[in-house]
């Protein structure tokens, strides 16, 4: 029998070359295996905004989050692996985004990364995300850039976008309130990006842009704008004003009680910057993916379970930012489960395309994930304040609902070029 | 076409509203030469204890709290401008408490305490009163809207500065027709002569920085209706009150004021013609005038300048 003995000085020229024919000739894209034991917890980074201008938006959308994990966790995790999270705060500035992103994947070993509000923040994140194949879902922020030109083959976005609600609102404003309109854009890209989409809208429709007033980010008073409002005299402003901006401009715009003429399209209406308000500060038209208030199956147990978990929360019920927060963990986590790894291509082909009953969404239409721009093509509400209540919840009305065909975002679909998968380094989380 | 005169109007208005921003801010700056970062907190604070007022929340369901609730408005609101700025005042004391150790040591320790102590105010308002937008309760006859030459004001917008005006001028009364404004300049001016003459320094330094909050207070009780009011409101401020100071010349009332109201215009007018640079405009407005006169508008010599 021959004697097969390895020497020492054999193992450390072996297992030498081996390294070295690795570093040279070895499978580039695969460069990360740190978490790949099936007994390790999957973790999760949550990348929200903890202060800044969305910090409260970034609370409600972080609890929709921990409720998705909770409830994964509480019926044995996914693959048999424990979810865990860890939360840096993003701070609302693009320039933290990167260096959370950054610690999140090199340091905290992030598997996913999840979370936004601000469209810069988000892309921000994204473009870290891509460069080390991590998947990201931004889950709140809706400038159409996110899965327009700013888009990335690992980056999925769950909230509805300027376009869409500025498609599910245009056509009507026009009919009803007439062709005359003046633009309010908040100067940074998701204003921007609105602003272009209802412009594009206009022009098709009919209507015409007699002035955009472009307001920096950080305006607090709002005077100056509205005196111009006024002295233009249109018959409809198409407001894009985001965050802390558009509370002190609903505070104003209620003072002078200019709420109604001229008639207002308000963007979107996220329910944390509104929550307690006076209604009158509640103004024009606005758009909404979600109200707690729905006629549907499962939304009164979902408020429950809101409730259950988070009692002693300000919010007593649940909002459009913290439902896309709740959502997107959600599919993430059963995009795992479906795949059956944490391979994060093999988890991104789940995503792409897949189908979303409007049953599981709580929501009026079947939802599905665009392949082309990794947007979730949704239902669109529009409300307005609720004129008499006594319920000091229930804010909105729903106007009506408008499906994801009728406001797709089509700009957005010829501006993505999602990178190839080859292009995406590819790891097990 | 934009018409100019509203824009200006606007713009004074404007300019009265930063002025009483930065009054606090001004008088701490001008007299004991401590940049107090937590100027902003302390205006959150003034605000968020109005609210308290107001609301009443705290009183519970007990006879003295309904009976509070049962009151208009007005009466709660006149209580909260007086015990809100008070309280801010007292907290901002408080503070002088702590900053003392800071003192005659390089300014970046105030600097460094009073940076944490903003960020120590506003996380202890997130814990009183939640993370949440909330809404100041105002009375009828200060809200709504006034038709003036065919355009609509914000009526309270208009109170507001009148009650700005009123602050600026009380602050002026009490710092040069009292006693008490005349050695806290004098102590502006030469601390030790004032010590030597057997006036209580640390008393002066901590009456100056509670009058200072109680400013920054009023401040927040006054604006947060029109800016709204949430716990980082006070970011909103330090920045303007801290242009306005450097430009109108540190240590300068009547520069600040001037300062503030030149900022209003710039702003207000700017915001009419080329709304992009509404917010900018302060800061090429600084730059000019600084490039040309390095201690600001009426700036003299400063002991931060060592």
């Amino acid at each position: 029998m021959a004697k097969n003995n390895l020497t020492r000085r054999q193992l450390l020229k072996t297992t030498a070359a081996a390294g070295v024919a690795g570093t040279l000739f070895g499978p580039w894209k695969h460069n990360r295996v740190y978490a790949a034991g099936t007994d390790k917890p999957i973790k999760i980074g949550i990348t929200s905004d903890a202060s800044g201008q969305y910090a409260n938006s970034g609370a409600s959308d972080r609890r929709g989050m921990q409720m998705a994990i909770a409830e994964f966790n509480a019926k044995g995790g996914v693959l048999g692996r424990k979810i865990e999270s860890t939360h840096i705060d993003t701070e609302t500035t693009p320039a933290t985004g990167s260096r959370v992103a950054e610690r999140m994947i090199n340091r905290e070993e992030a598997g996913f990364l999840i979370g936004a509000v601000s469209s810069g923040v988000a892309n921000a994140i994204s473009q870290v995300a891509q460069k080390n194949g991590v998947i990201y879902f931004n889950t709140n922020s809706s400038s159409p850039t996110e899965s327009g030109k700013n888009c990335h083959r690992v980056k999925f976005v769950w909230d509805g976008n300027g376009a869409n609600f500025a498609k599910a609102a245009v056509k009507n404003s026009i009919d009803k309130y007439g062709d005359k309109w003046t633009l309010l854009t908040n100067d940074y890209v998701w204003g921007h990006n609105t602003a272009a989409a209802t412009k594009t809208l206009l022009e098709q429709y009919g209507g015409t842009v007699e002035e955009e007033i472009l307001v920096p980010q950080g305006t607090r008073d709002f005077s100056s704008a509205l005196l111009k409002i006024q002295q233009g005299n249109p018959n409809v402003v198409a407001a894009a004003i985001g965050g802390d901006d558009q509370k002190a401009l609903r505070q104003q715009v209620a003072q002078l009680g200019m709420g109604s003429s001229p008639a207002w399209i308000n963007n979107q209406q996220d329910w944390p910057d509104v929550y307690g308000l006076p209604l009158d500060n509640l103004f024009g038209v606005f758009g909404t993916t979600w109200y707690y208030k729905l006629d549907l199956p499962g939304v009164d147990d979902f408020v429950a379970r809101y409730q259950a978990m988070y009692p002693d929360t300000r919010m007593r019920v649940p909002g459009n930012v913290f439902y896309n927060g709740y959502m997107a963990m959600k599919n993430m986590l059963e995009a795992i489960e479906r795949a059956g790894t944490t391979n994060n291509i093999a988890v991104i082909k789940e995503l792409e395309g897949h189908k979303m009953s409007a049953e599981d969404r709580m929501q009026h239409h079947d939802a599905w994930i665009d392949p082309d721009t990794h947007q979730v093509q949704q239902s669109i509400y529009l409300a307005t304040a609720k004129s008499e209540t006594d319920d000091k919840d229930d804010m909105f009305e729903i106007l009506n609902n408008v499906s994801p065909d009728d406001v797709r975002d089509t700009g957005a679909a010829a501006a993505c070029q999602l990178e190839s998968y080859d292009d995406t380094p590819t790891f097990d989380a | 076409m934009t018409q100019l005169v509203p824009h200006i109007f606007n713009g004074l208005t404007l300019g009265l509203l930063f002025a009483l921003i930065a009054l606090g801010f001004t008088l701490i700056v001008g007299v004991m030469e401590v940049i107090n970062l937590a100027h902003g907190s302390l205006f959150a604070l003034g605000a968020y204890f109005a609210l308290a007022i107001i609301g009443g929340s705290w009183l519970g369901d007990t006879a003295i709290g309904e009976w509070w609730l049962a009151l208009p408005i007005m009466p709660r609101y006149i209580l909260a401008l007086i015990v809100a700025p008070i309280l801010a005042g007292l907290s901002g004391m408080v503070l002088e408490l702590a900053l003392r150790r800071t003192y005659g040591k390089a300014p970046l320790y105030g600097l460094l305490l009073t940076f944490g102590a903003a960020l120590v105010i506003e996380e202890l308002i997130r814990l009183g009163w939640g993370t949440g937008e909330q809404n100041l309760q105002l009375p009828q006859s200060i809200s709504g809207a006034i038709l003036l030459g065919g355009l609509i004001y914000s009526k309270y917008k208009l109170f507001a500065a009148g009650f700005a005006v009123f602050a600026i001028i009380m602050v002026w009364l009490f710092l040069e027709k009292t006693p008490y404004g005349a050695i806290i300049k004098a102590g502006a001016h030469d601390s030790e002569m004032v010590r030597a003459l057997g006036y209580d320094l640390a008393r002066l330094r901590l009456l100056v920085f509670g009058l200072g909050a109680g400013l920054a207070g009023l401040a927040g009780v006054i604006m947060v209706p029109i800016w709204g009011l949430r716990p980082h409101v006070g970011i909103d401020v330090v920045i303007p009150a801290f242009l306005i100071i450097v430009l109108g010349g540190i240590g300068s009332f009547w520069g600040s004021v001037i300062a503030a109201i030149l900022v209003g215009l710039s702003v207000g007018i700017t915001g009419a013609y080329a709304p992009a640079w509404s917010m900018m405009s302060m800061y090429i407005l600084l730059i000019l005038v600084v490039g040309f006169r390095a201690r600001g508008l009426f700036g003299k010599k400063s002991a931060l300048e060592n």
